[in-house]
C-alpha cells in the first residue's frame, strides 16, 4: 500500500514539471511579456519583476530559479498590481472558491448517488422519471444558463434571496445556495445517471442473484452487497467531477459576483496579468492533481481486486 | 461494422419455416433507434437547427450585425412593429409623467399599487399599467395631453413614419469621356481620392488628415475589442506598433474603404432627404428601389424601406440588433464549431490512437503518457489562457478546443485497435502484404467506427458547451459575431429589465443541447451490444 | 444412494406446467414451456439437456429468481410442501430461499460477491437461517470449507473471491449452499469448473451430505454418466420442454424418445467400442423464439413423421413412471384428431 502511494506520488512529478515549464515560457514569451521592450509597465512593477526573475541571467538559470520559487510556493509579483504579489491575491480569494466548491461537490455526490439509487430501485416509476429528468437537465443545460435563470427566478422575481452578495463578505449564508446549486447541477446529473445504470447493472449481476437465493432482505442486499460495486464507477468519475467544478466555478463566480479564484482568473486573463494567470493555474492544477490522487487511493481501497503494485 | 454491405438475399428460412433475418449490426441499431421516441424527435430537432443554420443567409431576417440605435432593447412582439413599440414606450412615459405631475388622476387603490411597484423597482409594470389606463382615459375623453405633449407625440409619429433604412445595392462610376460604367470599388485608391475631392470640394491635405485620423481610430477600436480592459497608455502603444507593422498595400486598402464609406454616407444622406419626403406624404409604397446620382460620374442603386416597420419577433439587443437573427447566426457559429471541432478532434484522436494501438511499443508509450499528463491538467483553464494570449477569434478558439479534446477518442481507438489487432482478418491482411497504414485505415478504423460515431455524437454538445462557455466569459467569439454563449452572456447583465435577451438564446441553445444529448444516448443504446441482451 | 420415494404422501416439490418466457427484441423466447415434474423428500432428480434447453431457467423459476424484465413466469404452479411458491409474499419467499431450497449456481466466477470476504458471505448465510453467534458461524464456515476441500481453510476464509481459483470458488459456492441445510438443494452444473478428480469428489460430497441430511437434490448436468450414478429420476429437456421422464434405470434400459436415444448413444463408452467413431446428434438445437406448434426435435430426428412438423406430441406413459412426448407412442386417434 505504502509502495503504491509512493508510486502514485512519483507519477505526479512529470505533470507538475510540465505545468511549471509551460507556465515559465508563457510568462516569458507571451506578447507584452517582460522581454518585450516596448511594454511600458509602471516603474515599480517593472523593478519588482526584474528583481524577481533576474532577466540578466542565462535562461536555464532563470528556469531553475523559477522552478525553485514555485516549489517553495512563491508565485512571484503581479503584472498589474504593485501592492501585493500573486500569493497574496490567491490566498485572499481561494477560501471563497473552496467553500463554494466543497459545498457544490457534496451536493452533487450526495443527491446524485441517492437519486441514482432510488431511480434504479424504483425503476420505471415516477421517482425514476423525475430523478432522471433533473439529471438530464443538469447535463444538458450549461451552467451559465442555469445560474442566470435561477437568479432571475429566485432573486429577481420571487426575491427569496438577494441578487448578489457572498457569505464571507456579508455573513449571509443564504447567498451560497444558488451558486452552489448551479455549480453542482452538471455533476449531479452525471453522477445520478451513472449511479442508476451502475446500480441496475449490479442488481442484474450473478452475485446479487446469489444473495437473493440465500433469502436475504432486499435492503441488506442493496446496502451490503450492491452498494460497493455500484460506487466504483462513481469514484472514478470524481476526478473529472473536480475538474468540472474548478472550470464551472469560473463562470459561477462571475455570474454571482463571488470574490473567488475563478472570477479573479477571468479578470486577470482579460488584463493579461500573466504571473497571476499562471499562479492561479498552478494552484488549480495542484488541487486537481491532489484530488485525483485521493480518488485513486479511495478507489483502490474500495475495490479489493486492485493490487498495489 | 457500420458500412459493411449486406447483400440482399431472398428471404431465408430455417427448418421450422421461420423467416431468418440477416443480423447486421447497423440495421439492428437503426431499428432500435427508431423505437426510441426521444431520439427520433431529437433527430428532427437537430435537422431543423442545422437547416436553419445553413439557410441563415437566405432567410428573410434582418442582418444580424446591423445596429439600429433607435431600436435598442425592444421587447419581442409578433404583432407590433418597432414604430408602434417606440410610440407606446413614449406614450407610457408621457402618461406616467402626467400621473406624477397630477394632470392624470387615478383612484386611491391604483395610486397605492403603483407606488408599491415603484418601491419594488418594478417600473416596467408601472409603465404597462399607465399605458393601458391612459389609453383608456384618452379614449373616453377623461384625459387629454397638454399641447406640448401632443406636439411631441405628433413629431415622434412623423419621425417614425419618415425614418428610412437606405441600403446601397451597387455603386457605379461613369467615365465622363467614354461614358462607360464600372463598379466604383474597382477604381484605384488615387482615382477615388480624386473623385471624392471633386465631390466634396475639400483640399487634399485636409482629406489626408481626416482619413489618417479615422483609420487610426478604426484600428484602435479593433485592438480594444480584442483586448478589453487595458490602460489607455498601453492601447496607444499597441496602436503605434500596429501602424508600424501595417504594410503599404494594407494601408492603401484601408484608405480606399474609408473613402468609399464617405461616398456611401453621402449617398445615403442624399437618398434620405430625397425619399424622406415621400415617406411622410405617403406618395410611394415602401420598400422602393431608386437610382441616385451624386454628380455626373458617381451614381448608385439604393433600396429604401421604413425602418420602423420592422417587426422583431424575439426583440432586439442593446444595440438594436434583431435577436432572432442573432440567435440564428449565433447558432450557426455554435453548431459549426461543435461539428467541425468534434470532427477535427476525432480525426486527431483516431490518427494518434490508431498509431499507438497498432504500432505499440515506444510510440504507444509516448502517446499514452502525453494523454495521461494532459488528462491531469485543468484543460479549460489552459484554453482560457490560450485565448487570452493569442487573442479572441473563432479560429484560435477552434484550435484551442480541438487540440485538447482528442484525448478520449485516442484512448478509445487505441483500445479498440488493440483488441482487434490480433483477429484473423488482420492477420490475413498482413500475410497478404498490406502496409501498416493500409491495414489501419482499411480494416481497423472502419471496424471501430460505430463506437467512434456514437462517441462523437455525445461529444458535440460538450464541444458546443465549451465554446459557449468561453464566449459567455467574453473569451470566445467576439462582436459583431455571435454565438449562443456570447448572446447569453450579453443578456445576463440586464436580465431584470430585458429578460428576453437572456431567455431566447438560452432556450435555443438548451433545446439543441437536449436534442443532441438524447440523440447521443439513443445512438449509444442502439449500438451498445450489451444492451442487446438486457433489454 | 438410490432409494425409494415414499409414494402416497404429497411430494416435497411439485412443478406443474411451468412456463417462463423472455421478452426480447427479436420476439418472445419460450425458455421453459409447460414442464411438470415432482421431487420427493430425499430424492435426487437429474435434469439433462443440451445447452440452451432451459435447465437453468427452470430452476431459477423455482426460486423465483428470473430477471424481470425481460423474463416472466407466465403460467403454471410450483408447489413446495403444498404451497404455491409463485403466490408467496416477499417475506415468505425469503423464508423459502436458502432455508428450504438452496442453490448452487452454474457460474462460480461471478456468483460470489467480489467486494466481500468469503467469511462475510458465508457467515451471513449461516446467520440468516440458523441461530448462533458470529463466532460459531465463522467456525462453521471454516468447517464447511474444509468439508469441500479448501486447504488452509482457517486463513483462506478471510480472503476475497478473486484470490481463489475458479474451482475453489465453485467449492465455496457449494459449501455455502450446503451450509443452509435446506430441504431441497438445486445444483446447476456444480462441477463444470472443476477437474475430473475433484468433480467426482464434489459429487460424492453432495451425495453424502444429501443422504445424511435427507436433502432432496435437483442435479442439472450435461453428463449422463453422472446422472446414472446419482439420480433416482431423470428428466430430459429439449427446447424448453421435457421430452422424456423416467427412473434412471428405465431410461438407460429403454430410452424411448429419439433424442434421449441419441444422447445415450453419444456418451463415449470404453466398453462398447463403436468402430472408433463417436456418435453425435446431427444439427443444432432450435432457437426457441416464436417456435411453431411442432415437435422441436423433428429437423434432427431420424424417425420423423409428417405430423411431427406441425403438431406437438402428447405426453404418453410407456411404463411405470416413464413418460415420453413423441408421436411414435401416440395412438392413431390422437394423430388424426387434427
Ligand atoms: N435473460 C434472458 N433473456 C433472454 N433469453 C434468455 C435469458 N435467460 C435465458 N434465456 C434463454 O432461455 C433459454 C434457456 O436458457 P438456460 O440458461 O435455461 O439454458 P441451459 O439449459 O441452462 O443451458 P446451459 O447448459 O448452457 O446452462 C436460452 O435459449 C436462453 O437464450
Ligand atoms: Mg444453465
Amino acid at each position: 500500500m505504502t509502495k503504491y502511494v509512493i508510486k502514485r506520488l512519483l507519477g505526479i512529478i512529470p505533470t507538475l514539471l510540465i505545468i511549471i515549464t509551460v507556465s515559465f515560457f508563457i510568462v516569458r514569451l507571451a506578447p507584452g511579456g517582460p522581454f518585450d521592450g516596448e511594454r511600458n509597465l509602471p516603474e515599480t512593477i517593472k523593478r519588482n519583476i526584474e528583481a524577481k526573475y533576474h532577466f540578466d541571467e542565462p535562461l536555464l538559470m532563470q528556469y531553475g530559479r523559477y522552478m525553485f520559487d514555485i516549489l517553495r510556493g512563491d508565485l512571484g509579483p503581479s503584472y498589474r498590481y504593485k501592492d501585493h504579489d500573486v500569493n497574496f491575491y490567491i490566498f485572499e480569494s481561494l477560501p471563497n472558491s473552496m467553500i463554494l466548491g466543497v459545498i457544490a461537490i457534496s451536493i452533487s455526490v450526495l443527491f446524485g448517488i441517492s437519486s441514482g439509487i432510488l431511480a434504479a430501485v424504483k425503476q420505471n416509476t415516477w421517482a425514476d422519471y423525475l430523478g432522471m429528468a433533473f439529471a438530464i437537465v443538469g447535463i444538458s443545460v450549461p451552467l451559465f444558463v442555469i445560474g442566470p435563470v435561477l437568479q432571475y427566478v429566485f432573486a429577481v422575481k420571487l426575491q427569496w434571496v438577494p441578487t448578489s452578495g457572498w457569505y464571507t463578505v456579508d455573513g449571509n449564508w443564504i447567498t451560497i445556495i444558488l451558486p452552489a446549486i448551479t455549480l453542482s447541477a452538471a455533476n449531479f446529473g452525471t453522477i445520478a445517471r451513472l449511479t442508476r445504470s451502475s446500480m441496475l447493472e449490479t442488481l442484474r449481476s450473478d452475485y446479487i442473484r446469489t444473495a437473493k437465493a440465500k433469502g436475504m432482505k432486499s435492503s441488506t442486499i442493496l446496502f451490503k452487497h450492491a452498494l460497493k460495486g455500484t460506487l466504483l464507477p462513481i469514484v472514478s468519475y470524481l476526478g473529472p467531477a473536480f475538474a468540472g467544478v474548478v472550470t464551472g466555478s469560473v463562470v459561477v463566480e462571475s455570474v454571482f459576483r463571488i470574490p473567488g479564484l475563478g472570477k479573479f482568473f477571468v479578470q486577470s486573463s482579460f488584463n493579461r496579468d500573466y504571473t497571476l494567470i499562471v499562479g492561479v493555474v498552478i494552484v488549480y492544477s495542484v488541487i486537481l492533481i491532489f484530488m485525483n490522487f485521493i480518488v485513486d487511493i479511495l478507489y483502490s481501497l474500495l475495490d479489493p481486486r486492485i493490487t498495489y503494485k | 461494422m457500420l458500412n459493411k454491405k449486406t447483400e440482399k438475399k431472398p428471404q431465408a428460412t430455417n427448418q421450422f419455416n421461420q423467416a431468418v433475418a440477416g443480423n447486421s449490426l447497423t440495421r439492428d441499431a437503426w431499428r432500435r433507434l427508431k423505437k426510441n421516441k426521444m431520439a427520433v424527435i431529437s433527430i428532427f430537432i437537430v435537422v431543423i437547427y442545422i437547416l436553419l443554420a445553413i439557410a441563415a443567409p437566405i432567410l428573410p431576417i434582418y442582418p444580424y450585425d446591423e445596429i439600429v440605435l433607435d431600436h435598442q432593447n425592444l421587447p419581442p412582439s409578433f404583432t407590433q412593429n418597432a414604430g408602434t413599440l417606440l410610440l407606446e414606450k413614449r406614450l407610457a412615459d408621457l402618461y406616467t409623467q402626467a400621473w406624477r405631475s397630477g394632470s392624470l388622476e387615478v383612484s386611491e387603490a391604483e395610486e397605492e399599487m403603483l407606488w408599491t411597484w415603484i418601491d419594488a423597482n418594478e417600473t416596467n409594470k408601472v409603465w404597462d399599467y399607465m399605458l393601458e389606463k391612459g389609453e383608456q382615459m384618452s379614449a373616453d375623453g377623461s384625459f387629454t395631453f397638454s399641447a406640448t405633449d401632443q406636439r411631441r407625440i405628433e413629431r415622434l409619429e412623423e419621425k417614425l413614419m419618415s425614418e428610412l433604412k437606405v441600403s446601397i445595392k451597387s455603386l457605379w462610376y461613369t467615365d465622363p469621356i467614354s461614358n462607360e460604367r464600372e463598379k466604383l470599388s474597382s477604381l484605384t485608391t488615387e482615382q477615388l481620392i480624386d473623385l471624392y475631392l471633386d465631390l466634396s470640394g475639400t483640399d487634399i491635405d485636409t482629406l489626408k488628415d481626416q482619413y489618417t485620423r479615422e483609420i487610426e481610430q478604426q484600428l484602435l477600436r479593433g485592438i480594444k475589442d480584442q483586448n478589453p480592459e487595458l490602460p489607455d497608455a498601453e492601447y496607444q502603444q499597441m496602436l503605434e506598433r500596429e501602424i508600424e507593422r501595417l504594410s503599404e498595400s494594407r494601408f492603401d486598402s484601408l484608405i480606399k474603404s474609408n473613402i468609399l464609406t464617405k461616398i456611401t454616407n453621402q449617398i445615403v444622406n442624399d437618398a434620405n432627404s430625397h425619399l424622406g419626403q415621400m415617406a411622410t406624404d405617403e406618395s410611394v409604397l415602401f420598400p422602393v428601389k431608386e437610382e441616385i446620382s451624386l454628380n455626373d460620374t458617381i451614381s448608385a442603386e439604393v433600396e429604401a424601406s421604413r425602418i420602423n416597420e420592422r417587426i422583431y419577433y424575439l426583440g432586439t439587443d442593446y444595440q438594436g440588433r434583431d435577436m432572432l437573427s442573432r440567435i440564428i447566426y449565433g447558432g450557426q457559429v455554435s453548431i459549426a464549431i461543435g461539428f467541425v471541432g468534434t470532427i477535427t478532434s476525432v480525426l486527431i484522436g483516431i490518427i494518434l490512437g490508431a498509431l499507438a494501438g497498432y504500432l505499440g511499443g515506444k510510440v504507444d508509450y509516448i502517446i499514452m503518457r502525453i494523454v495521461d499528463i494532459m488528462y491531469g491538467l485543468p484543460y479549460m483553464l489552459l484554453v482560457i489562457i490560450a485565448m487570452a494570449i493569442f487573442g479572441r477569434n473563432i479560429l484560435n478558439l477552434f484550435f484551442a478546443l480541438a487540440i485538447i479534446s482528442w484525448l478520449t477518442v485516442s484512448r478509445m481507438v487505441r483500445g479498440q485497435i488493440m483488441s482487434l489487432k490480433n483477429q484473423e482478418f488482420i492477420e490475413a491482411a498482413r500475410s497478404m502484404g498490406a502496409s501498416t497504414w493500409r491495414i489501419i485505415f482499411k480494416h481497423l478504423v472502419p471496424n471501430s467506427l460505430s463506437v467512434i460515431i456514437v462517441f462523437s455524437t455525445l461529444r458535440i454538445p460538450a464541444f458546443i458547451m465549451t465554446e459557449s462557455f468561453l464566449s459567455f466569459l467574453g473569451l470566445g467569439v467576439s462582436a459583431p459575431f455571435a454565438s449562443w454563449g456570447s448572446l447569453v452572456g450579453d443578456g445576463v447583465g440586464s436580465m431584470a429589465l430585458y429578460p428576453w435577451k437572456l431567455f431566447f438564446p438560452a432556450l435555443a441553445m438548451t433545446i439543441f443541447l437536449f436534442a443532441m444529448n438524447f440523440l447521443g444516448d439513443g445512438l449509444r443504446d442502439a449500438f451498445d451490444p450489451q444492451s442487446k441482451n438486457q433489454l | 444412494m438410490k432409494k425409494n420415494t415414499n409414494k402416497g404422501s404429497a411430494p416435497l416439490l411439485d412443478v406443474r406446467n411451468l412456463q417462463t418466457y423472455f421478452k426480447t427484441d427479436e420476439g418472445i423466447v419460450k425458455a421453459v414451456d409447460g414442464i411438470s415434474f415432482t421431487l420427493g423428500e430425499g430424492e435426487t432428480l437429474g435434469i439433462v439437456g443440451e445447452s440452451g434447453s432451459g435447465k437453468s431457467v427452470t430452476n431459477l423459476s423455482i426460486m423465483r429468481l428470473i430477471q424481470s424484465p425481460p423474463g416472466k413466469i407466465v403460467g403454471g404452479q410450483i408447489l413446495f410442501e403444498g404451497k404455491d411458491i409463485l403466490t408467496l409474499s416477499e417475506k415468505e419467499l425469503r423464508h423459502v430461499r436458502g432455508n428450504e431450497i438452496s442453490m448452487i449456481f452454474q457460474d462460480p466466477m461471478t456468483s460470489l460477491n467480489p467486494f466481500l470476504r468469503i467469511s462475510t458471505q458465508m457467515i451471513e448465510t449461516i446467520l440468516l437461517h440458523q441461530k448462533m453467534t458470529k463466532k460459531e458461524a465463522l467456525k462453521k464456515s471454516i468447517d464447511m470449507l474444509k468439508l469441500v476441500g479448501i486447504p488452509a481453510a482457517e486463513e483462506r476464509v478471510h480472503n476475497y473471491p478473486h484470490q481463489f481459483s475458479g474451482g475453489m470458488r465453485q467449492r465455496v459456492m457449494i459449501g455455502m449452499a450446503l451450509s443452509c441445510e435446506a430441504k431441497v438443494l438445486i445444483a446447476d452444473e456444480p462441477t463444470t469448473a472443476l477437474d475430473v478428480t475433484i468433480q467426482a469428489q464434489i459429487l460424492e460430497l453432495i451425495n453424502e451430505l444429501a443422504k445424511k441430511l435427507n436433502t432432496a437434490v435437483i442435479l442439472i448436468t450435461h453428463d449422463l454418466g453422472v446422472v446414472a450414478g446419482m439420480c433416482d429420476t431423470v428428466c430430459v429437456m429439449y427446447a424448453g420442454k421435457i421430452v422424456e421422464k423416467a427412473k434412471t434405470e428405465d431410461l438407460y434400459a429403454s430410452p424411448s424418445h429419439p433424442y434421449t436415444f441419441g444422447l445415450i448413444q453419444s456418451v463415449p463408452r470404453l466398453d462398447k467400442a463403436q468402430d472408433g467413431k463417436l456418435y453425435s446428434i446431427e444439427g443444432q438445437p432450435p432457437n426457441v423464439i416464436d417456435l411453431p406448434e411442432c415437435c422441436p426435435f423433428h429437423p434432427r430426428c431420424n424417425k420423423k413423421m409428417d405430423i411431427c412438423t406441425y403438431k406437438y406430441p402428447p405426453v404418453k406413459k410407456v411404463g411405470e413412471n416413464h413418460e415420453v412426448a413423441c408421436w411414435l407412442y401416440a395412438d392413431e386417434k390422437e394423430k388424426s384428431s387434427t
